[in-house]
């Protein structure tokens, strides 16, 4: 057999195992918070439609840092325990500024599990596994346990509102987790230069980039695929090269500060965060120098700080002024969320950064680093009237391309080879882009039914050539398209306020296990295209 | 002049003892825990007018939980919260057509409603389901809450046959028919 033989091999195999990651389920962390069902005695529902779905309660709730928006003391059945009485304001600075903290540890726990049924083009990808060897069994029904997560927060008072969530264990039996988000937010410091109410406040720590439609409050079992692309450019050596490899996926968890202000219920809302550039996929905990210690390990690998900008206007459908402009629009059966109609924009800035062995046009041996500026850019909007939710989102990402060149100015064939040619520089390659977005809608039938009829989709040349290649990983299960469409109806039950039961039926992208050449352009060419459709069933519980 | 006050004086004592004797008081115990009895006389109820009773919304809870009011009396209802509220029942002593949802008022605001129908009237609010409160529709002005260890006395109690119906939280409504004279005991088992 033949080297590219056997490179179409394994990249077989590794596709392989990228597809049945793929196929198995993973679930997106969503929250819901018991600790204040317990704090303010009151229903999951006062602030969730469908839980993690916020309602404009609950939005409202989460802006005001995790407090209700007016008369919270007189709203909270556990007191919170002062850490310093309210007159040592007057003594200041010679006394801490008072603060206080939650009356009991405001801790929730959520648990879900999960049954798949696979549908019979699984066992197609046995032909991909070497004659003679067996392959990895994909089961036709399957029970499994989903994630184990504890997360606390709260207020200490001063409008400091904390949150940290952690998953103990995650898909598969006695898998560690990890840390989500952890953030301190200074809610409301524009008062303190005498802005309007609200128009300033400030995030410390590690969260989710203020996304138009939240990955981790998203009541989908699964998440949205373009929230998860990352981009890889094209390295197949049939086709045109691309030198970028960006691991970056706007579904990440940031490290770095946030300035937001405005309501998500009402009016402007904006968000500017400055965030670690981390697009190698390198972990914080392998990321070490032995000579610069850090406690653990470095989260960025770069000293560039991406850029997040996000900013939304909500327009308020309601005829009547004060219902208008109410935390809840006041309807003739009792206050429900408003009919609006919301419009907004994001825009992610970095360099995503590469860096080779290489050599100057001298013949020392030098490190080359290739920063590639990326951003992802956005529209989305959202329609709400009644029991009706309509939303969507596009997305268009773009990474420069630099090409590696050896001293005689010829590319350098990707992926570099240590033992081959030297780079000595970059040139400019064709950018590697995507698009991509989501389009969904939730129906309330009862407030424990909710029917839902979503559309994802991305497009990507690269992931398709890539996938041509087989000897590459490719983002997703080896594309037919450049286009890959899901069609995922679904449906959801509250059996109780805090458990629900949610079935989801996955109309998969066409993918492909069989490559030819064609014998017209001498290319490589997929055929006999297939879909692996999913039923997913979960129940999720939180306490 | 003087035989004439006497008189007088004589009528009223008569007409006092007679009284006296038809009135008489029913006692009896329920289960532990707040109930209410009221007692139903035969033939149609006896609403009073102009009389006012008030169930707050404060702090996400009803207050008072419990309110006993008689036929005709009308319930304004007030958001002390400054959060929204709603109020609504579903049905009067399982009667769904009694159903009726008073929407939603701004904060210090009352609504009213005139109660006419005798029966228990569970208040809920449609956005914060932990909460609930209970009015209970006496269709007689003879009706009470008991006390902690569940005993009753409704006193002036003309006599004559009646039905007494007792209501507790969660429990099946119990009534009774009782009988009227002088002092009464009547107890009740909730179940």
């Amino acid at each position: 057999m033949s080297t590219s033989s056997n490179k179409v091999q394994r990249g077989k195999r590794e596709i392989w195992c990228i597809c049945l990651a793929l196929f198995l389920l993973v679930p997106s962390a969503s929250r819901a918070i018991p600790a204040f069902a317990r704090m303010y005695q009151t229903s999951c529902s006062t602030c969730h439609s469908d839980f993690p779905k916020l309602n404009d309660f609950g939005k409202a709730f989460k802006d005001a840092g995790f407090k209700f928006p007016a008369d919270d003391e007189g709203m909270l059945k556990i007191p919170p325990t002062l850490l310093g009485a309210p007159a040592q304001k007057e003594i200041f600075p010679h006394s801490i500024w008072p603060g206080s903290i939650p009356g009991q540890p405001p801790i929730g726990l959520r648990m879900n599990t999960f049954f798949q049924k696979t549908s019979g083009n699984r066992g197609k990808f046995d032909s991909l596994t070497p004659p003679g060897t067996p392959a990895p069994f994909i089961p036709k029904t399957d029970f499994s346990t989903g994630l184990f997560s504890i997360f606390t927060a709260g207020n200490f008072g001063s409008d400091i509102a904390f949150w940290v969530d952690a998953d103990l264990n995650v898909g598969g039996d006695n898998t560690a987790g990890g840390l989500g988000d952890s953030y301190l937010k200074f809610v409301n410091i524009g008062r303190l230069g005498k802005l309007p109410k609200d128009a300033l406040s400030l995030r410390v720590g590690r969260f989710e980039l203020d996304l138009p439609f939240s990955q981790a409050r998203n009541i989908n079992i699964s998440g949205y695929d373009i929230y998860d692309q990352a981009n890889i450019g094209a390295v197949n050596p049939l086709f045109a090269q691309q030198n970028v490899n960006n691991q970056f996926t706007m579904a990440d968890a940031m490290n770095g500060i946030e300035f937001s202000g405005g309501h998500q219920y009402g009016g402007y809302h904006y968000s500017i965060a400055f965030v670690d550039q981390n697009t190698s996929g390198v972990n914080q905990s392998a990321n070490v120098s032995p000579f610069v210690p850090s406690p653990a390990g470095f989260a960025s690998d770069s000293n560039f700080k991406d850029i997040y900008a996000r900013v939304s206007y909500r327009i308020n459908l309601e005829r009547d002024s004060t219902s208008r402009n109410a935390v809840q629009a006041a309807g003739a059966t009792g206050p429900r969320d408003h009919t609006y109609i919301n419009f907004g924009s994001f825009y992610f800035y970095g360099r995503s950064v590469q860096r080779f062995s290489g050599e100057n046009l001298a013949g020392t041996p030098v490190v080359l680093t290739a920063r590639e500026p990326f951003y992802r850019a956005g529209g989305d909007f959202s329609f709400n009237y009644r029991n009706l939710n309509l939303y969507g989102l596009f997305m268009r990402g773009h990474d420069n391309d630099l090409l590696p060149i050896d001293s005689g100015g010829g590319l350098v064939p990707l992926p570099i080879d240590p033992a081959g040619t030297v780079p000595v520089a970059f040139v400019h390659g064709t950018p590697a882009t995507f698009t991509g977005g989501f389009m969904q809608a939730d129906y309330l039938v009862y407030p424990w039914i909710i029917a839902i009829m979503r559309w994802d989709a991305v497009n990507s040349g690269p992931d398709r050539i890539n996938g041509l290649a087989l000897t590459t990983n490719s983002p997703f299960a080896l594309p037919f398209r450049s286009t890959r469409n899901r069609i995922t109806p679904g449906i959801q039950f509250l059996i109780h306020a805090n458990i629900k039961a949610s079935f989801e039926y996955q109309i998969r992208p066409q993918q492909f296990v069989t490559v030819i050449t064609n014998p017209i352009t001498g290319l490589p060419i997929a055929i006999n295209p297939f879909r692996t459709n999913t039923a997913v069933a979960a129940l999720e519980w939180v306490f | 002049m003087t035989i004439k006050y006497l008189l007088t004086l004589l009528f009223i004592i008569t007409t006092a003892a007679t009284q006296l004797c038809m009135a008489g008081s029913v006692k009896g115990k329920v289960a532990p825990g707040k109930s209410v009895v009221y007692l139903e006389a035969s033939g149609a109820a006896t609403p009073v007018t102009g009389k006012t009773a008030v169930m707050d919304q404060k702090g996400l809870m009803f207050a008072p939980h419990i309110l006993v009011v008689q036929a005709g009396t009308t319930v304004e209802f007030l958001n002390s919260d400054k959060v929204q509220h709603n109020v609504f029942w579903p049905h009067v002593s399982g009667d769904k057509k009694k159903t009726h949802n008073m929407g939603t008022w701004p904060q210090g605001q009352k609504k009213p409603f005139k109660f006419d129908d005798p029966g228990v009237v569970t208040l809920l609010c449609n956005v914060h389901p932990e909460m609930s409160g209970f009015i209970i529709v006496s269709p007689t002005p003879y009706f009470a809450e008991t006390s902690a260890d569940g005993e009753y006395n409704l006193a002036d109690v003309p006599d004559g046959q009646y039905t007494l119906t007792a209501w507790h939280e969660g429990k099946k409504v119990q009534s009774k028919k009782i009988t009227v004279s002088g002092a009464t005991t009547a107890d009740v088992t909730l179940q």
